[in-house]
């Protein structure tokens, strides 16, 4: 090398574009496993808030009734578990437990895998929440019109709630984002992980670190002010058009 | 004359608290009535009962002389045939005017889009409020809500409308207009059952007048004999409360 760098910005440049391979394949798989998991993990809050929220009455059927108790018990002790266990611990036992049982699980599924079951957990609550927060006479509206739960559920409810929960979800992709920095102990070879091999060669941890504490700002900044504009767009308009065609000339 | 609802013995009860004993009654085709009652007296919950948002705790439900079943496609069916506006309008936040009186038409009775728009537009006009099709219920005033939800659950063409004390949410200058949207319905021949608590379009309007109390209906009569010369001793202390209080207010 010709050039020795000085002081720890010059260090900081250096490593990181020595290193550009290893940061860009480390940003790539973060955002993969975070979009990814959180998508799926979203649709796994909605299935799991909704078994939840469904209520079970004294004139449901027998069948109904079992059915729908054993999921329900099955969503509680699941959103317990993962909301009470680290997310370190849950990845080292996904993935050790997968591949003990013989599944030949490579660690980037995997470490989506924990990141989906994490999020689901999580939203579940938020999408229970968010059901609550709409006006019971919202879904009475519905049935007097003679439409199933289910509908009054899917075309009036769930819009409005979801609505609501947007920021929620903004929120929940964010700390994922960032949250899969613990997915290294597996070996999934996200930003972490690759500023820690990228450190190890002149050893400059903490200029490696620096790089990826960067990138990770950046993206956060980056989807947050997203997010933001995504909100706004769904506010709607605050103002609408008179159809001027059924204006009555007599008033 | 041909009942399109009947009641038998419908009792409700929240735990250990008796709303409704024993009810008794029929709504004829073309019956305007009007349930009168002071607050707890159980005319909401008869209502709601009727509609099935309430499961009755004994008694029966007939429609159009079948009994009402339990299954939940059965009570959609019927439900769809018995139209309900609230106190509260319930119209759906996050769909315009037009979409509010096509959900139902689209969803439930399977219109095509076409017909589901021309027959919300042309009871939009009926209760004046065709203008405001591209407007959001949070856009709207109380008496322009209720009126719109008066044209979605006419959309549906119904048998019956079931109104619960649909202008007890609105200021007093927009009781009227939806007050006036209600007595063009009835000329119209149109079977509504009416909670209210406006004495004025109770005598004006219905055939038949209801009063109930304490979970019974104490009073059935027509509203000439109902407002001058009632049986029931309860009936003729509510409403001469009443008349001293419009005097007051006079």
């Amino acid at each position: 090398m010709t050039n020795t760098p000085n002081g720890i910005l010059e260090w900081i440049w250096f490593i990181a574009t020595e290193y550009s391979d290893l940061f860009i394949t480390g940003t790539l798989i973060t955002l993969l496993v975070s979009v990814v998991g959180t998508i799926i993990g979203f649709i796994l809050g909605f299935v799991v808030g909704i078994v939840e929220d469904t209520k079970i009455t004294k004139d449901s059927s027998l069948p109904k009734k079992i059915i729908m108790g054993f999921f329900k018990g099955l969503c509680k002790i699941y959103v317990e578990i993962f909301r009470d266990t680290p997310m370190i611990v849950q990845a080292m036992i996904v993935y050790f437990a997968l591949r003990q049982a013989g599944a030949m699980i490579t660690p980037i599924p995997a470490g989506i895998l924990v990141t989906v079951l994490n999020t689901g957990a999580y939203m579940s609550e938020t999408v229970r929440a968010g059901i609550k927060s709409i006006d019971a006479g919202q879904r009475e509206g519905a049935l007097a019109l003679g439409m199933s739960p289910i509908s009054a559920m899917v075309t009036i409810i769930l819009p409005q709630a979801f609505k609501n929960i947007v920021p929620e979800m903004a929120n929940m992709f964010l700390t994922n984002l960032k949250m899969t920095s613990v997915l290294n102990v597996i070996g999934v070879k996200e930003l972490f992980l690759q500023a820690k091999t990228a450190g190890g060669t002149y050893y400059k941890y903490l200029e490696s670190y620096l790089v990826i504490a960067i990138i990770y700002f950046v993206l956060c900044f980056l989807f947050s002010r997203i997010f933001l504009l995504i909100e706004k767009k769904m506010a709607g308009k605050k103002e609408y058009t008179l159809a001027v065609e059924y204006m009555d000339n007599n008033e | 004359m041909k009942d399109i609802i009947r009641v038998e013995e419908l009792s409700k009860s929240f735990g250990e608290h008796q709303v409704l004993r024993k009810i008794d009654f029929s709504v004829n085709k073309g019956d305007v009535i009007c349930i009168l009652g002071s607050s707890g007296s159980g005319k909401s919950t008869l209502l709601r009962c009727i509609n099935q948002l309430e499961t009755q705790t004994y008694g029966k439900i007939y429609f159009n002389g079948k009994e009402l079943g339990k299954k939940q496609r059965e009570i959609n069916e019927y439900r769809s045939k018995v139209g309900m506006v609230f106190q509260s309008f319930n119209l759906f936040n996050n769909k315009t005017v037009l979409e509010n009186c096509m959900t139902g038409t689209r969803k439930v009775l399977h219109l095509s889009k076409e017909e589901a728009r021309e027959r919300a537009i042309s009871h939009l006009k009926s209760v004046g409020m065709a203008p405001f099709i591209n407007a959001y219920p949070a856009q709207l005033s109380g008496g322009q809500k209720q009126r719109v939800a008066i044209a979605r659950g006419l959309c549906m063409n119904p048998e019956v409308l079931l109104f619960d004390e649909p202008t007890s949410a609105l200021d007093p200058e927009m009781v009227g207009e939806v007050l006036n949207v209600m007595k063009t319905l009835a000329k119209t021949g149109l079977t509504m059952l009416i909670v209210t608590h406006e004495m004025g379009f109770a005598r004006d309007v219905s055939s038949r007048v209801l009063f109930m109390d304490k979970g019974y209906i104490v009073e059935d009569a027509p509203p000439e004999k109902f407002f001058t010369d009632p049986d029931n001793a309860r009936t003729r202390e509510f409403l001469s409360r009443y008349m001293s209080d419009g005097e007051r207010r006079a």
